[in-house]
Formats: structure tokens, sequence, C-alpha cells
């Protein structure tokens, strides 16, 4: 024990302390330090490692209960024990509505009579709210958090407060609803659909909306509570049936197995042979896989309507008329080749999560409904669709046969594809060739030509200007020649002797190299 | 805001129309003459051919048009409910001398019915009729039909642009007068944009209970 005295006149701290404390408190025998909490390092170790190994298993126990809950959940197994363990739950005691009325009789009954309450009331019922009564204590996502300020920043900018306060509250509510473990899709589906027609109804009896006083309409501020929902609960909403997810891998996987399908047999008036139609399909296949990157329903559906303006523009390409008769199989091919991950959950998200106004006017919701068909075609595909006998269809989606090849097909598969586009290249490469050589030798014949009336005018010039040293080499040769001639005119004609002097003449340019060398 | 603006003051309307009928019986076309006033054999147009709106004034209410084509081949019959569910009106479309494509229409006026009830506007349209010479469909027995399942019938030629501005027009104060009518008589699909008939039922999996106890 560390004393200090009290009384320090000699300004000396004095410590006391025994041998005893300083020695580890597990009595090993070592000596521990007030950082280990009095221990010894091995001690201290020690400690540390079980206190771990405790922690540990409370967490991995709080998980696996957790996930155990989940799965007896998903799977409908009502056991007593999960029964009594939902019974004991205090948070679910608490989260029944503020009127009283259990909250597991029907929920979206419970979420509309507490925005009722709270636009009649102004306060919603007490400690339900209050994060501690979630079944399951979330962390908030950044997303989730992002999407809290946004709402509220909108309300608080362009709302009456007691508006916002009335929105954020019953949002609130309706939030713990969501998150109510046994909620399945549809059960989600009708409470968020009942809220929004609550709030529809809640915001057009407000005379400030009527009157049309704000910078906002009522259709702006449910925008905004859709975006919040879609933005925050996503992953709850989304993920809402576990089924759903094996679904669409089982969709994902049949449309895999109908690859074939696009070869031809969709009947579309698609020119694949056009590689700007092509192109512009591709856009459009990235235009539909982006559906999934995007958390609110808004930008889903601007996702698809890209997808299908694409779609438009291929058919444009191809000399196809834009219909709906064109477009559709259009979409199916799209919706096959692409093969899209979870696009029916999607699909579904958006029917059940956006607002009513979304999917039922409008472009966005023509191409919704468009794509939804699609979906329920290629769903529900069978040779009876295709017109074709039930063997082949059955061999080409099991992969026994490989479905006869055509211009379309050849189109579409990319090795056939590039090798045209190569041999195109080699075409137009060989023909450039060929030009290149036409123009060489035309050059060459130029070169020629040029060589040769360069060395007319450099001996005409040579013999019109000659230099002194030139006259004195063909005086000399002349000589040299009128003294051949004249030993030669003596057994030859004179004719002849001419003709060698002319032939002299116009060799004379090369003779004074000759002699010079 | 909302599908209905019935009720207010200065009526505003967001009505639904779809095309219905068979494939290449000129659906696309009365739609591209009607919002574009043009006509092109190959219907090859700058614009998407297969949605449009448009917003006019028809008996004193501001009306926001959107027309939905479909696709009409007997493929995707099946499809039919997923495009027609909440519209106000029905352009049923044959082509006057393809007795067939008249046969599809009686199939539509049929479903329609029985999907919609009597709240749906139908217009019975016989398309083609610049093709008198090889007409196989006769006008009177279509007009008779038309008044024996409470549908309307007109003709047009969307290449010669007859009578296509005037079936819009009859069209939409037919859909005008219904819907004043007010919502009693409309029933609740017109009106069911929040029921749960407003949403699409993709897969026909067997949905799983899941209310507690």
């Amino acid at each position: 024990r560390i004393t200090m005295p009290s009384s320090s006149e000699d300004h000396k701290l004095r410590v006391n302390f025994s041998n005893r404390d300083l020695l580890c408190v597990n009595g090993c025998g070592f000596y521990g330090t007030p950082q280990w909490e009095n221990r010894c390092s091995k001690c201290w170790q020690l400690l540390q490692n079980t206190q771990k190994r405790n922690d540990d298993y409370l967490k991995n126990k709080m998980a696996f209960r957790q996930f155990e809950e989940r799965r007896k959940l998903s799977t409908e197994s009502r056991s007593l024990t999960i029964k009594n363990l939902l019974k004991k739950s205090p948070s679910l005691v608490a989260s029944q509505g503020p009127d009283g009325t259990s909250s597991s009789a029907s929920p979206h009954v419970s979420s509309s009579s507490a925005f009722h309450s709270s636009a009649s009331a102004g306060q919603l019922g007490g400690g339900s709210s209050s994060p501690v009564s979630r079944p399951r204590t979330r962390q908030r996502s950044p997303e989730s958090q992002m999407a809290r300020d946004d709402l509220s920043s909108f309300l608080s900018r362009n709302a009456p407060p007691t508006i916002a306060a009335t929105i954020s509250k019953s949002l609130s509510q309706l939030t713990v609803n969501i998150y109510e473990p046994r909620m399945g899709a549809e059960d989600l589906s009708a409470a968020v659909q009942a809220y929004y027609s609550q709030l529809d109804a809640y915001l057009n009896s407000q005379t400030v909306f009527i009157q049309n006083k704000l910078s906002i309409r009522a259709g702006d501020v449910m925008e905004a509570v859709e975006r919040y929902l879609c933005t925050a609960c996503y992953q709850r909403l989304f993920w809402a049936d576990s089924d759903e997810e094996v679904a669409d891998l089982s969709l994902q996987e049949r449309i895999r197995s109908l690859h074939w399908v696009t070869f031809g047999f969709l009947e579309t008036r698609l020119d694949l042979t056009k590689e700007q139609a092509r192109n512009r399909l591709d856009e459009a296949i990235n235009e539909m896989i982006d559906i999934n990157s995007h958390r609110r329903v808004e930008e889903k559906l601007q996702c698809l309507l890209r997808c299908s303006h694409k779609i438009f523009d291929s058919l444009r390409e191809s000399a196809a008329p834009t219909s709906a008769d064109e477009f559709l199989p259009a979409l199916i091919y799209v919706l096959l080749k692409g093969n899209p991950p979870l696009i029916q959950s999607n699909i579904n998200f958006i029917s059940r999560f956006a607002l009513p106004s979304r999917t039922m006017s409008g472009e966005p919701a023509y191409f919704f409904t468009n794509v939804s068909g699609a979906l329920h075609y290629v769903q529900n595909i069978n040779h009876e669709s295709l017109k074709m006998s039930k063997d082949d269809f059955e061999s080409y989606t099991s992969g026994e046969l490989a479905p006869p090849l055509n211009k379309g097909t050849c189109g579409c598969n990319q090795a056939l594809s590039s090798m045209e586009s190569s041999l195109a290249r080699m075409t137009k490469l060989i023909a450039e060739q060929k030009q290149l050589a036409t123009r060489i030798d035309e050059f060459e014949r130029q070169v020629s030509q040029e060589e040769t009336s360069l060395c007319d005018r450099i001996r005409d010039l040579i013999s019109s200007f000659p230099s002194p040293e030139w006259i004195g080499l063909r005086d000399k040769v002349a000589r040299a020649e009128a003294a051949a001639n004249d030993a030669c005119s003596l057994n030859s004609t004179s004719s002849s002797a001419r003709v060698s002097t002319d032939s002299s003449e116009s060799s004379a340019p090369k003779q004074p190299v000759d002699l010079l060398q | 805001m909302d599908l209905s603006g019935a009720g207010t003051s200065n009526d505003e309307f967001k009505f639904k129309v779809v095309l219905l009928g068979e494939g290449a019986v000129g659906k696309s076309s009365l739609m591209l003459r009607y919002v574009q006033g043009q006509f092109n054999p190959r219907h090859i147009s700058t614009i998407q051919a297969s949605f449009l709106s448009k917003q006019l004034v028809v008996d004193g209410a501001d009306i926001d048009l959107s027309i939905w084509d479909t696709a009409g081949q007997e493929k995707y019959h099946a499809l039919g409910p997923i495009y027609y569910r909440g519209s106000q009106g029905a352009l049923l479309v044959y082509d006057v001398t393809d007795a067939k494509s008249f046969d599809k229409v009686k199939m539509w006026v049929k479903e329609l019915r029985r999907a919609l009830g009597d709240d749906v506007v139908l217009f019975i349209v016989g398309n083609k009729v610049d093709l008198a010479e090889s007409r196989t469909v006769d006008s009177e027995m279509a007009k008779q039909f038309a008044s024996s399942v409470d549908a309307r019938y007109e003709e047009t030629s969307a290449k010669e642009n007859i009578g296509v501005e005037n079936l819009f027009d009859l069209m939409c104060s037919a859909m005008v007068t219904r819907a004043r009518a007010g919502p009693s008589s409309r029933g609740p699909s017109a009106n069911g944009g929040r029921g749960p008939a407003r949403r699409i039922r993709i897969v026909d999996e067997p949905t799983t209970g899941r209310k507690c106890c």
C-alpha cells in the first residue's frame, strides 16, 4: 500500500509498503503490478483468457439463439417452446398497441390504429416507440441513419412542425411493427400499404395541403416517406421471406437452363447481326442487372425505364417496329440473356412497398408491368408457349441437345461474332495491302522515270555547258577516236565511221568517269 | 394527386386505357396516329410506340390519359390481367379484314367483364376500314355484338386517319361520365389501388399464413 505522509517537512516522499503488497494477489509467489490488477504476468494472462472465453461464449449463444429463433419462425414451426419464448419476451409485451389491443392479432391494424391515435391525440403510446421495446435491438446502418436524417431535414424544412412530428412518430411505430419477427412479406406489405393510405388521408385532410400553402404537395411527403422506409428498412423488407431467396436462386437456375430460348425461339425481330443493336441490348441488360444495386423503389424503377428505352433503341437499330408486340419478346430476351440476380425479389419489393401511384400510372409503371409480365412468362415457359415438341423442349433445357444454329444465333454467339469481326478486319487489311502494293509500284515507276529524265537533263546540261576539264577530255577522246578512225578507215567505209562517231558521242557522259578512274 | 381526383372542384382524372387485340391489327398504329398524328407502314418512329400519354380537356375535365399497348401474340394472352388491372378503359381492336381477330375481341370482352366488372369502359374498334374491298367482318354484326355486351363500337383507319381522333374523344368522355357517376357505382376495383388487388401475384406459390396464434 502506498502512503503519503502528511507531514513532509523534509520535502521527501516517504513511501511505506510491505513486501507482501507487491506480490501477485493469486499468491503464486511472483510480484504483481497494479496495471494487471496486482497480478503477475502469468496470472493476468490466464484471467484475460478466461474472460475472453466467457464473453465469446455469451456472444455466440446470443447469436445462435437469434439464428434459431429466425429459423424456426421462417419455417413456421410453432412449437410450444417458441410460443412460450414469445410470451415471455418483454419486448413483445411492450410492443402491444397503445390502446391496449394486442398487436399479434393483425399487425397492420395496430399500425393504422397507432396512426389514428397519433393524429388525434398528437402523441403516441408512451414507451412503445423507444428502442428498448424493439424485439431485437438494431444497429442502424449508415444508410439508415442517412435516410433518417434526410427525412427529418426534409420535413423540418418543408412541413409545419406538428405534421412533421406526427409523421415521425407514426413512422417509428411502423418501424417497430416492421421489425417484429413474425411479420411475413405479405403482412409487411399490407402494413406499409395501409400506412401509405392512412398517411395519404391524413395529409389530404390537413388544411395546409388542401389550400396549397406549402412549397410541397402531399405527394412529395409521401415520396419522402417511401424513400425513408425503403432505405432504412431495406434489409428487413427485402429479405422478408427466406423462401424468396431460394425461389430467386431457383429462378436463376431455370433461366440458365432456358438460355437456349434466346437462340431464335422468341420470334423477336431484333437484328442481332447488327453490332449497334447488340450493343444497345447489352446496355439494357446492364441496366436490368443494376436494379439490385439500388435501395429506393424510385431508383429501381428508373433503372427499369432506362433498360426499356435501350431495348427500344435496339429495336430501332434492327429496323423493327417499336410496338408492344415487339417490345415484350425483346424484354423477355433481355431477361433470359441477362439473368439478373434477385430480379424476382426486386419486383416483389417494388410491388409490395412502392407508393400505389408508382405502380399504377405513368411510364415507369408501364415498364414495371411489362417486366412483371415477362417474368411471369419466363416462369411459365414451356413447350406449348414456344410452339415446339415436348421432347425437344426438354432435351434443350437439360442440355442434351444443342439448339440449331441460325443467323441470329451466330450473331449472339460471342466467339463466332468475334471471329466474324476478325475476318472482316482481315479482308479489309488485305485490300489495304493490295492498294499499298499498287501504290508502291506506281511510285517505283515514277522514281525510275524521274531518274531517266534527270539523267537526260544532266547530260543536256553537261553538253551545253561543258567545263574546261570536260572539253580537254573530249578533245582527247576525239583525238583518240580520230586516230582510231584513221586506222579503221583503211578497211571500213566512211558511213560506218560516222555511226561509230555518233555512238561514241552518245556514250560520252560515261566515258569521263572511266577516264577519271 | 391520386388515381381519381373525383370530388375536387375542377375535375382532374387520370385514365389508363389498354389496347388489346391480336397481333398486327393496328393497335400501335392507332396509338401513334392519335398521339403523334402520323402513320408509318412499318411504324418505325423516333419515339417508342407502346406507352404514350396525353393531357387533354374533355367535358370540362382535365384528363391525364395514358395509353398502354399490349403484345397481341397468342402466347402472351395469359399476361393480360397484369396489363389491364386498374384501367378505366379498354380498346378492343380487330382487323375488319380478319374474322379471327374479331373472335379474339369476343374473348377479351368476356375476360374483361369478368375481371373488371361494369366499371371499365369498353370500345370495340374495327380498324383498317380503308381496306373495304377485302372486308370480312360485317359492320352491323359487330355493332350488335357490342351493344349486347354494353360496349361501344367504332370503326377506324389509322392509315387514312379515319375516326381515330373521334374514337379517343368518345372514349374519354365516356370515362369522364363513368367517373363522375360517382365511386358508388365504380365498385372496389376502380378505386382499389391500395387493396390487395393492387399487387401483382407473380408466383402462384401458396401464401403461408403468418398470423400469430
